[in-house]
């Protein structure tokens, strides 16, 4: 009898934190959101999902809902992608291995919001580093302008989301390979095996539950990653790079729009929820099989 | 434990926090916008100072960037956690009166005191006869202008018209060498601005008699097409959308630039970045008519209703208001006298530049007052971008009229 009580005992604490620290604000969102609100924040009449309504029919929102699609796709995969062979030769024996691991972690120790800054000016049509690089390199004969619009500040803006994504992505990999036996491969060597089968037969398949841990937080993180696109373009020219949560920040701060912001703010919560229990399901299934 | 208990024992819980957040008697809190690195210091002096002279009120500046100032003013009302004083965009006060937030100062306003004002500043804090702010920083815009270039191109004196200003432009763009003729701003704050100068010049206002948006008149359309025009051109700097106002300052700072519109305070970072350069300060230039509009700008310090200390409150806005403390002030950051008195010291009276932007002030335009605004500056903002990027004008200027009349009739 006991023994059937005391898991859910045990994860009490944490459900009553949890529920202070996002239920709460989860409900105050969905007042909000439902109601008429003041520019400050007071609630008035319930609106009868006008909020929503107003937001299906913007197509700002749309276009910002698509993008974050695109945005947090291309970021998420090609993280994975540049991360697995990152974590591969971090993971085999080599003169400096230590630097090496140091250098490709280093993005993560720098606030996002620096790191912006930093390629806002490298970026810069006239005075930017990347430019007279090129320029220097003879790639380009004139300075490009970057952030100038969105066919070229968007590509910008995933780059430099795939290059502060790789570090956290390339760790729990390192986590991950750690854990495969070398016996493994030593067998597989015995009897043949390429090391493109090695990597195929052992490597993937034994990976397979960090590459979607990292699947998994990786979304829910760049879904609502503020200050890359933010400090860079602020969305613009023209809303032409904005993403679900900057399109909410200019709603709530610059318009004053507090319902629309929060019926946003719901949209989005609901996406990641959607996604992260789908995947969840998918995944476990998978390996119960 | 009942649901209920737990709600009335965190309900205190949070109020004891927010009772331990707010002012105990006689300390006076005042959110103030960092305008500058000398912003900060500038107002740690007047604690100083207005603390030795009037013992017993305590003074806590919370200083805040500009960027995030009315963020923090909508989070901080909204938890009723917010100052006794605040510095705010004039723009703002509607939403702050309509909501009743905002203190009107009539009763602590006595005739010598409002007599201390330049009208001009004041009038715009004023709404349905009660003074609801004071003044704490205003500004207007003029050309720089860059006399190097304009010597080495054979142009004599700074354009007065729209017309001689593409064709400076020419000259200089002509010089080749990375040098550009007009810098146009075409990202972030005040990039519908940019726009009005022209705009004003063609005898448009940003709102029509009717109170719809002036973007739909003949007047918008040729200010858009003028700019286009100056694009396509090559009379501007490249990636104009790319550029916000400190980033066309910047090519203004390094000689790139023949022409800008801007603040006073370019005259500052100039003296300590840039100085050896040679540059003018001249009138926006004029459209066919001899229209031309300036943007006047004022920042207000205000009270709010919910303030427990509004006599401590006021003390400081008495002290802040005189004389000495607001020539301090203006001149550290760049701005206009809002003081007749400060307006008479050697200062601004042989200052060549600060006279070009007094001159123009009869041409200032202020923000109209209306709620929405900063939604109509938006939908200006990036039609305005969508034209830059080589969207047709007339198109875009239909559409976004249409949007901000959704806005205006609301």
């Amino acid at each position: 009898m006991q023994n059937r009580f005391l898991p859910y005992l045990l994860t009490l604490p944490s459900l009553f934190l949890a529920a202070i620290v996002i239920f709460w604000p989860v409900w105050d969102l969905i007042q909000i959101s439902t109601h008429d609100v003041s520019r400050f924040g007071q609630l008035r009449d319930f609106n009868d999902f006008a909020n929503f309504a107003t937001l299906t029919a913007d197509p700002d929102f749309m276009a910002a809902l698509w993008r974050t699609g695109q945005w947090t796709v291309m970021v998420v995969g090609g993280a994975l992608l540049l991360s697995v062979p990152v974590a591969m030769i971090l993971n085999t024996d080599f003169y400096g291995r230590g630097i090496a691991r140091v250098i490709i972690m280093l993005p993560w120790a720098v606030s996002l919001t620096m790191t912006a800054v930093v390629w806002r000016w490298a970026l810069s049509g006239e005075s930017g580093m990347l430019n007279s690089a090129l320029i220097g390199l003879g790639l380009i004969d004139h300075n490009i302008q970057w952030l100038a619009s969105a066919e070229t500040a968007f590509p910008m803006q995933v780059l430099i989301g795939i290059l502060v994504t790789v570090p956290f992505t390339t760790t729990i990999f390192l986590g991950g390979l750690s854990s495969i036996p070398d016996d493994l491969y030593e067998a597989a060597a015995l009897e043949g095996a390429t090391p493109l089968q090695q990597f195929r037969e052992i490597t993937f398949p034994l990976l397979k539950p960090f590459i979607n841990i990292a699947i998994v937080l990786n979304t829910i993180y760049v879904f609502n990653s503020f200050p890359i696109i933010w400090v860079m373009t602020q969305g613009g020219p023209a809303n032409s790079t904005d993403i679900l949560v900057t399109h909410l920040y200019k709603l709530a701060f610059r318009i004053g729009k507090l319902g629309e912001a929060s019926a946003v703010s719901l949209v989005m919560f609901a996406i990641l929820l959607a996604f992260t229990m789908i995947y969840v399901r998918l995944a476990m299934r998978e390996q119960r099989a | 434990m009942s649901l209920a208990k737990w709600t009335v024992g965190l309900t205190a819980g949070m109020s004891m926090l927010a009772i331990a957040a707010q002012a105990d008697a006689g300390e006076v809190r005042v959110t103030v916008a960092e305008y500058s690195a000398k912003t900060a210091p500038y107002f740690a002096d007047v604690k100083k100072e207005f603390e030795a002279a009037n013992p017993g009120i305590t003074v806590k500046f919370e200083v805040v960037p500009w960027d995030v100032l009315l963020q923090k003013l909508t989070t901080d009302i909204t938890a009723g956690t917010n100052a006794d004083l605040s510095i705010i965009g004039t723009r703002w006060l509607i939403d702050f009166v309509q909501q009743d937030v905002a203190e009107p100062l009539d009763g602590y306003i006595k005739p010598d005191f409002k007599d201390r004002f330049i009208d001009t500043f004041l009038s715009p804090s004023i709404m349905e006869g009660k003074t609801y702010g004071l003044p704490i920083a205003a500004s207007a815009r003029a050309m720089y202008y860059n006399k190097e270039l304009f010597e080495k191109a054979g142009i004599a004196k700074p354009p007065a018209t729209w017309t001689e200003l593409q064709e400076d432009a020419r000259k200089i763009k002509a010089l080749g060498s990375g040098t550009f003729g007009f810098g146009l701003q075409g990202k972030e704050i005040e990039t519908d601005v940019y726009y009005y100068y022209a705009m004003w010049s063609q005898g448009t206002e940003i709102l029509n008699k009717d109170g719809t948006s002036g973007l739909g008149t003949p007047g918008a359309l040729e200010a858009a097409k003028l700019y286009k025009s100056m694009i396509d051109e090559g009379l501007t700097e490249p990636g104009v959308t790319s550029n916000n106002r400190e980033d066309v300052q910047n090519l203004f700072k390094q000689g790139k630039v023949g022409m800008m519109i801007t603040a006073p305070f370019l005259s500052n970072q100039i003296k300590d970045e840039a100085p050896n350069l040679k540059y003018g300060v001249a009138a926006i230039p004029a459209g066919p008519t001899g229209a031309r509009g300036t943007y006047g700008v004022t920042d207000s310090i205000i009270m709010f209703k919910n303030s427990k200390n509004k006599d401590e409150a006021w003390k400081l806005l008495d002290f802040l208001f005189t004389t000495e403390q607001r020539a301090k002030f203006t001149q550290g950051e760049g701005f206009l006298p809002v003081n007749k008195e400060e307006a008479k010291m050697d200062y601004y009276v042989n200052n060549a530049d600060l006279a070009a932007f007094t001159a123009l002030l009869p041409d200032a335009r202020f923000a109209p007052v209306i709620p929405g605004w900063e939604e109509v500056a938006q939908i200006t903002s990036d039609a305005m971008q969508k034209i830059y990027l080589g969207g047709d004008p007339e198109a875009g200027l239909k559409d976004a009229a249409a949007k901000a009349n959704a806005v205006l009739k609301k």
